[in-house]
């Protein structure tokens, strides 16, 4: 084994030792009750009612809708942004016209604007899909616009002397040396598109994860509220180990 | 007046290893060096032969194996005795050429209107008048290499250790820093350790040049070199003496650099 | 380039970046007065406006925007500060370091508004709940930010430090810190981001007041001309906010060649 996975290794014992300490001492501070069970109900409990959700559906229910929902609105966001970046990478009057538009929408908060996909929407998915679009196209544009221009022009040039034309060159060429980059926004906007799901659900409810945590907490169900964040930490890892897998898998030769 | 009794630089059997994803890497093996006070003493060699990795460790900035004894005593880590130039010059980019420059005094203590006038000096020495107030990053790499050389002069250290301080310069201003530098070397007389893989520059500026070998490095010839420095460049670079001393250095590396070439070709 | 010509040159940019603006506005306005889309669904511009103006007279979005900037700033304030912290110390000791960097990255993946109406059941519906979302949003880009401006400082500028006399213990302010500020300050633009994000959301989840809960006070009632101006208005507070941490960044860090580039990251 060399002393590069063995370092893995030990991380990988050190974080598993540090979560179940973590457990451990939940465990102990609710049954001592530090705080009223109402606010901090024991680790086993909310394992329990965790079970319970996963048993009666209503978990799988939730969660497959929310992860629809993102997955589409990031799709969404990633083909639209991606397309837009190199658009305005090409072409100086798109480049004009959009620009003011994500210079101001870059820094907005996006979430201000649930009340207004509501209204035009409704509360089912349709308003979070496009929520959730709206939200992670932004980044997504200006990475892939940045990328985009700064493909070396040596790169360019030696295509176009072995012989390329310029839309082989285009597809060959700056497209790919744009994925790592492309690949980075993408990462992250993916926890971007999982908040906004969640918010949106939590502030119109309209089913998924979100609502049923808020609806929890209104009927001071901790349990719940307690087992729905762990699932929603959970998916969050989840997501990123996969992204991480991917970028080393496909993108190794890239410079990080 | 020399004390040549006792060297300045002793550096004794030092082996130096790294861990890397492949394994241990052995950089250097038992090498042996010593500098006396007032020379300029030149390390050429292939690249990856530690080197760099050797001034390092006389430095104080990398521990290994071996002694390093400065004066007579052992070195505990970096100390304002060993001044540095980097090949990538290593200003500080949030001071000024002048704070730059000055950084070493403010250090020691000195009050600021001292600082002024030797720092005042210095910039006037490398050339930079005017340009006090400005950043790295609004100077060229010759300059830069300027003022990281007025840092370190700065402080007035009894000696250099230079790690391929002109590498970064393009030919022509690398000629004229070398000039600077010789310079400077004839005037103050510090002891110097200069690395670098430019045999020309070594023959130039030194008078005594260590060739290392393939990795793991260790000092396996040693060329003096006794040129009259009073001549022109013009004169001195065209010279038979100066070519023939070249040349023999030259086919030294040449032959530890095809080692090392024939080593990576068998890996 | 002299200092009227280019106060010229950035109002002449200034115009030329708004008017595609004003285009949009234009449409907008066209949309509407033709009736293609219900009056109901999108207010004209005029309206919008007239509304903007109303609510400032009354006071009402001078209350509630101060309400929640208050409770952006303090989270941001207070995350930055133990942010930066945590980012120092991590890079400080490699035990703290392998203890936190679990719990880092744990709550990387959490989505910060999960916590809202955790929040809401511990510390009720309130400033508390909101600054706290607030503050654990904004902690992570800080001590990411931190930890990897102090880590990629080049050796090159430590070693010259201490071979000019800097001692271990002064190595950090004067060294690491201030390698890591552009660093530290692209986490800020970005906690910026969030502390905006999280004290609206906050307040549409679980708050009596704040422009969140304005915004989505107005969508209940359908009064929706006041609720586009309420988003317009927090729109806008957030890009000047975004702008003006910008320029103090350009200030602070003038000799940082890509300060520049990195944060205006429209322009390669």
């Amino acid at each position: 084994m060399n002393p590069l996975e063995a370092r893995t290794d030990a991380l990988a014992w050190r974080s598993a030792v540090s979560i179940l300490l973590f457990i451990a001492l939940w465990e102990v501070a609710a049954r001592v009750h530090v705080a009223p069970a109402i606010l901090l109900p024991p680790f086993s409990i909310v394992a329990e009612q965790l079970w319970r959700s996963i048993l009666d559906g209503t978990l799988a229910a939730d969660l497959s809708l929310s992860l629809a929902r993102a997955i589409c609105g990031l799709v969404l966001a990633t083909a639209g942004g991606v397309i837009l970046g190199l658009l305005m990478a090409r072409n100086r009057m798109v480049d004009w016209l959009v620009d003011p538009l994500v210079a101001l929408g870059f820094p907005a908060p996006k979430i201000a604007f649930i009340p207004i996909f509501i209204l035009w929407f409704g509360i089912e998915s349709l308003s979070k899909i496009l929520l959730v679009m709206f939200a992670c196209i932004f980044p997504v544009i200006i990475g892939t616009y940045s990328a985009a221009r700064a493909v070396s022009r040596q790169f360019i040039w030696s295509a176009l002397s072995l012989g390329s034309s310029r839309s082989s060159v285009f597809l060959h060429v700056i497209l790919p040396a744009c994925y790592p980059r492309i690949f980075t926004t993408f990462r992250i906007a993916v926890p971007v598109g999982l908040i906004t799901t969640f918010t949106a659900e939590m502030v119109a409810g309209g089913g998924g994860m979100g609502a049923t945590l808020i609806y929890s907490q209104r009927f001071f169900e901790s349990p719940t509220v307690f087992a729905y964040i762990v699932v929603m930490l959970a998916i969050g890892l989840m997501f990123d180990a996969a992204m991480r897998r991917f970028q080393s898998r496909f993108l190794r030769w890239a410079e990080s | 007046m020399l004390d040549l009794a006792r060297p300045k630089i002793e550096i004794r059997g030092v082996s130096k290893t790294y861990a890397s994803e492949h394994g241990p890497v052995l950089a250097l093996r038992g090498t042996d060096l010593t500098v006396n006070e007032g020379e300029f003493v030149s390390i050429v060699g292939p690249s990856g032969c530690g080197k760099s990795t050797l001034l390092y460790v006389v430095g104080g900035f990398l521990a290994a194996d071996g002694d390093v004894v400065i004066d007579g005593t052992p070195i505990k880590g970096p100390g304002t005795d060993r001044g540095v130039v980097f090949q990538e010059y290593a200003l500080f980019p949030w001071l000024t050429v002048r704070d730059n420059i000055g950084y070493g005094l403010e250090r020691q203590g000195m009050a600021a209107a001292e600082r002024e006038k030797i720092v005042g000096r210095l910039v006037k020495v490398i050339g930079l008048a005017g340009f006090e107030n400005r950043y790295p990053r609004e100077l060229s790499g010759g300059m830069k290499q300027r003022v990281a050389i007025a840092r370190t002069l700065a402080c007035d250290p009894a000696i250099l250790l230079l790690d391929e301080p002109f590498g970064a310069l393009d030919a022509q201003t690398r000629e004229i820093m070398q000039d600077e530098l010789l310079r400077i070397w004839l005037e103050t007389r510090k002891t110097v350790l200069m690395v670098t893989h430019d045999v020309t520059e070594a023959v130039y500026l030194s008078n005594r040049i260590c060739v290392m070998s393939a990795r793991p490095g260790q000092i396996i010839e040693e060329f003096s070199v006794t040129l009259d420095r009073g001549r022109s460049r013009e004169e001195l670079v065209v010279s038979e003496q100066f070519n023939s001393i070249r040349n023999r250095v030259w086919l030294s590396v040449r032959r530890q650099a095809l080692v090392a070439g024939g080593r990576n070709e068998e890996a | 380039m002299k200092k009227p010509d280019r106060l010229l040159f950035s109002a002449k940019r200034g115009v030329v970046r708004i008017v595609p603006l004003i285009l949009f506005g234009l449409a907008w306005h066209v949309v509407c007065s033709a009736g293609l889309v219900n009056r109901d669904f999108l207010p004209a511009p005029a309206a919008v406006a007239a509304a903007l103006a109303d609510l400032f007279k009354g006071g009402e979005i001078a209350r509630n925007l101060t309400i929640t900037l208050f409770r952006a700033t303090v989270g941001l304030v207070l995350g930055a500060i133990c942010g930066i912290w945590i980012g120092v110390m991590m890079a400080r000791s490699r035990r703290f370091r392998e203890y936190v960097t679990p719990i880092v990255g744990g709550t990387y993946s959490l989505p910060k508004s999960a916590l809202i109406p955790l929040f809401a059941l511990w510390f009720g519906i309130g400033n508390i709940t909101s600054i706290a979302a607030v503050f654990l949003a904004c902690l992570l880009p800080m001590i990411v930010n931190t930890y990897h401006g102090v880590v990629t400082t080049p050796k090159v500028l430590v070693w010259s430090a201490e071979a000019l006399g800097t001692g271990e213990r002064e190595l950090w302010p004067r060294i690491f810190i201030r390698n890591a500020l552009p660093d530290i300050f692209t986490g800020l633009r970005i906690a910026l981001g969030f502390s905006f994000v999280l004290a609206i959301s906050a307040e549409m989840i679980a708050s009596t007041n704040g422009i969140g809960k304005l915004i989505f006070m107005y969508g209940e009632n359908g009064t929706y001309d006041y609720m586009f101006a309420a988003i317009v208005c927090i729109v806008i507070v957030a890009f000047f906010a975004d702008r003006v941490l910008i320029l103090l960044t350009r200030r602070l860090l003038v000799w940082h060649e890509s300060a520049v580039a990195e944060l205006d990251a429209r322009r390669p």
